[in-house]
């Protein structure tokens, strides 16, 4: 037991516990969970809301995992500030050009940082990025297989002479943008199906848990690979609609649970003895229990699209939409031995992604888990 | 015990329903020929597929008889459509005689006639009717009209029983010249004789009867290698299961029965349940025999990944919540987040490209058991440590505390017992991520498992062995699932009363 635990949560059971394993006698033991109890019956009423929020507050690993996060989502978000082909800003040939990657004009089309830099008239100047090649450009000036560190390619290039930086930045936007669409469907569906089965009953319930027994049964990525092959022309939506259309299924199981659970509860009988519509019991007293459950589910539900898709992208069997990934850089590593460079970075950056959200999402199921409460802070 | 076992088994089988049902969808998926061409390929291709049936009800099976009907209605409208009546009839054959040539009276007799001449091929086919002129109308009819008077009992299920029977048993080549003068009436039976009779000359004789009947399919001779065998047996059977209806009647239960079996979903089924899983479009090799010969290289890294993540989780768990916050906890807590985190093919990858240059295929095993191993001992590990962790919170745990047991004793008896449960239950819902883990490290390591035949197949778009993998995953897990539920019934009285109770809701 660390004195940091201790001196927290003076008067948490995890403590009475730890108490009791040292040959204190049992007695104590439940003299102090009784104290335990009258201090939080006398305390300020507070919602469950804030209890969860102040608990993931205090956890120093989810602070850690939402700053990464946060970190990767300014990484996706500015991309093309980081690695871009064109200029942050310039002037050339009598024009003032300002983030050219959002305004896209013509004028620049087939031009990048060199060629503009080396086309210089008198009084032309060139911002370029932190590193100043694109994800997809080709360089025909630079080698192949650069190692890191080699000039004006700080982590290398690949294979076909493609920035690894630059593809490490970008692939962070594909990322998280394709793992929040897809988690966000998943989220919308689960919580409704599961809500839908728990509350109706019945037929419905049985088709929705049989739809789930049977998604459940079908391994993702096997399927996943297989639609992808199926589909006459497969798209990144394609992929995304399929991992998120199987993948509801852990969350409505939960949701169902909450579901079935809340409606058991004395304050739902009350409110139906009152005459409260259903719908507005589902929406007021039900599924609010349902709400912790998604929120971790949003967490890990990321996790895994971005796991799939890397998986499926490492394979090479995806879409080929020419989008830079994580999991594709990868999968160039296994044609170049030696490459260490286009394992090691796209691995660590997809290893922090998990990560965070993985420790984000533990603590948040932590954190919304009302049984918690009263136990340890596991 | 037995009860909760059976139940449990039972109601895996509308879970299995419902995932035929899903996986019936993700073949819908697949390009489709288009409809409506006369290009006989395209046609035969929405055939194999059984495109042109309705999917889920069919309110009019068609059979031979009612092919034979509408061919005789073409022919009898006349015009320019009279050809493809026409060639209906001659692919017919056979089969189609017994409800056509009794017929023949009722009809018009320029109708008649007109029939009669369409049935030309089929005679020659045949080998009957040397000598008489089957072009001409007149001729035609007196001689299908004679012929019926002769030879009607030919047509008859027992007696192409028997002649294939025959056949089989002692070939020669009148018996097989007998049974060509039936045509395709035979099929059924030479199909049936196929599958049951290893004999190679039996073979050889059945073939060609059913290669010269059709004017299609591999013929066996007498050098014919076991795999040839095997495969030209493959072929007919796959062709006989698409094209049944054609040269059989729907009679009795089987018409009732056709409702369902006669659509897209239920011949789909039908091949899921029978194992016919159709034939591999890179090598022409029965899909069923190649998931056989795949199947064991996954199998084997599975399972020995499951035993040694198995075998390290549960003591890491056990031991990281017993004690809980010191040492020994955070530290395995930290590797095992990190190993949870790392997807399997990174692992994998790591593995491969550190090892470089170990190409011994027992090496390679091994390095692809250690990286799918690796995230499954991370996710058991943690539920162990969870289980063990609510269970040393329980009143009985202090009770043995109280009463001065060992700590030792206490940990594995009291603690650790209870705390197996759960894992039990979670493992079952660990395969499907296990078994998906499995295909990236067959094709990380170039293992000859089902993974990297399938990755080969997605090249290919081997739509057959795609669709006979992600049914036999399915199946795999859902038998997983089931085998765990029962084992923890097996071992927790508890849910075995509360699944009796509440009828068995497993979701609950």
């Amino acid at each position: 037991m660390s004195d940091e635990h201790r001196s927290r949560e003076p008067r948490e059971p995890s403590v009475v516990l730890e108490l009791s394993r040292r040959k204190t006698t049992a007695s104590v033991a439940i003299v102090r969970d009784s104290m335990a109890h009258a201090t939080r019956v006398t305390a300020p009423y507070v919602t469950m809301a804030r209890i969860a929020l102040a608990r993931l507050g205090r956890d120093r690993l989810a602070r850690a995992g939402a700053l990464i996060l946060a970190c990767m989502a300014l990484v996706g978000v500015f991309a093309d500030l980081l690695a871009s082909g064109l200029p942050l800003a310039a002037r050339w040939h009598g024009t003032t050009f300002v983030l050219p990657d959002v305004t896209h004009p013509a004028v620049l089309r087939n031009l990048d940082v060199r060629r503009m830099r080396a086309d210089r008239q008198p009084g032309d100047w060139v911002i370029a990025s932190l590193v100043a090649h694109g994800p997809t450009e080709v360089g025909e000036a630079d080698p192949a297989l650069l190692p890191p560190l080699s000039a004006g390619h700080p982590l290398g290039t690949d294979a076909l002479g493609r920035d690894v930086f630059a593809r490490l930045v970008h692939g962070t936007r594909t990322a998280l943008s394709h793992g929040l669409a897809a988690s966000l469907v998943l989220v919308l569906l689960g919580t409704f199906l599961g809500a839908l089965a728990g509350f109706a009953g019945g037929l419905v319930d049985s088709v929705v848990t049989r739809a789930v027994e049977s998604l459940t049964a079908i391994p993702t990525l096997v399927l996943v690979l297989v639609v992808g092959a199926l589909v006459p022309d497969p798209t990144t939506s394609t992929l995304l609609w399929t991992i998120a259309l199987t993948r509801w299924t852990d969350l409505a199981r939960l949701v169902r649970a909450e579901v079935l659970h809340a409606l058991g509860e004395d304050y739902v009988t009350a409110a139906r003895a009152l005459g409260v519509s259903p719908l507005r019991v589902l929406w007021r007293h039900v599924l609010p229990n349902a709400i912790g459950p998604a929120i971790v589910a949003t967490m890990f539900g990321i996790a895994s699209v971005v796991l799939i898709e890397a998986a499926v992208d490492f394979l090479h069997v995806g879409p080929q939409a020419g989008l830079a990934s994580w999991g594709e850089a990868m999968g160039e590593a296994r044609g170049n031995e030696g490459a260490w460079w286009l394992i090691a970075f796209p691995g660590l950056a997809l290893l922090a992604t998990l990560v965070a959200l993985n420790l984000v999402g533990e603590a948040a199921r932590n954190a919304v888990d009302p049984r918690l409460r009263i136990g340890s802070e596991a | 015990m037995l009860r909760y076992a059976l139940r449990r088994v039972l109601w895996a089988i509308p879970t299995l329903l419902a995932t035929s049902l899903v996986l019936f969808f993700v073949t819908t998926l697949a390009p489709t020929p288009p409809p409506g061409t006369d290009d006989p390929a395209v046609l035969e291709a929405r055939r194999a597929r059984f495109l042109d049936l309705p999917r889920f009800f069919n309110t009019r099976p068609q059979d031979v008889v009612s092919r034979a009907e509408a061919a005789v209605r073409i022919v009898a409208a006349g015009g320019a459509s009279e050809g493809i009546g026409a060639r209906e009839l001659d692919h017919l054959g056979g089969a189609a005689l017994p409800y056509v040539v009794p017929d023949l009276e009722a009809l018009s007799p320029d109708v008649r006639g007109r029939v009669a001449v369409s049935l030309a091929p089929v005679a020659e086919r045949m080998g009957v009717g040397n000598g008489v002129d089957l072009r001409s109308p007149e001729t035609a009819t007196l001689f299908w009209a004679r012929f019926w008077d002769d030879r009607a009992l030919d047509f008859t299920r027992p007696a192409v029983d028997r002649a294939v029977t025959r056949l089989v048993e002692h070939g020669s080549d009148l018996r097989e010249a007998d049974l060509v003068s039936v045509d395709t009436y035979a099929l059924p039976e030479i199909l049936r004789a196929m599958t049951t009779t290893t004999d190679r000359v039996a073979l050889e004789r059945l073939t060609r009867v059913a290669n010269h009947v059709t004017g299609r399919g591999p013929v066996l001779d007498a050098g014919a290698s076991r795999d040839e065998v095997r495969r030209a047996v493959a072929d007919w059977r796959e062709w006989w299961f698409v094209h049944a209806t054609d040269f059989a009647s729907l009679d009795g239960a089987d018409r009732a029965l056709a409702f369902v079996t006669e659509t897209r979903y239920g011949k789909w089924l039908q091949r899921a349940a029978s194992g016919e899983l159709g034939v591999s479009v890179i090598d022409g090799e029965p899909v069923a025999e190649k998931l056989r010969d795949r199947a064991p290289m996954t199998l084997l890294v599975c399972g020995l990944a499951m035993l040694l993540s198995w075998a390290l989780a549960i003591p890491i768990g056990a031991v990281g919540a017993w004690r809980h916050g010191r040492r020994f906890d955070v530290v395995s807590s930290a590797l095992l987040f990190l190993l949870y985190a790392m997807p399997t093919f990174a692992l994998a990858e790591i593995l491969r490209a550190t090892t470089s240059g170990h190409a011994l295929s027992g090496t390679r095993v091994v390095l692809a058991v250690l990286a799918l191993a690796g995230g499954s001992l991370a996710t058991l590990s943690r539920w162990q440590r969870n289980a063990m962790l609510e269970v040393v919170r329980q009143d009985f745990v202090r009770t043995a505390h109280a009463k001065g047991l060992p700590a030792w004793r206490v940990a594995v008896v009291h603690a650790l017992r209870n705390a197996l449960l759960p894992t039990v239950t979670l493992a079952g819902m660990h395969l499907p991520v296990l078994l998906g883990g499995a295909f990236v490290v067959e094709e990380v390591f170039g293992l000859p498992g089902v993974g990297f035949e399938t990755l080969r197949a997605i090249e290919a778009h081997d739509v057959a062995w795609l669709m006979a993998v992600v049914l036999a995953s399915a199946v795999a897990v859902t038998i997983g699932l089931v085998a765990s539920d029962v084992a923890y019934g097996a071992l927790d009285p508890r849910v075995r009363e509360a699944l009796a109770r509440r009828q068995g809701d497993p979701l609950a």
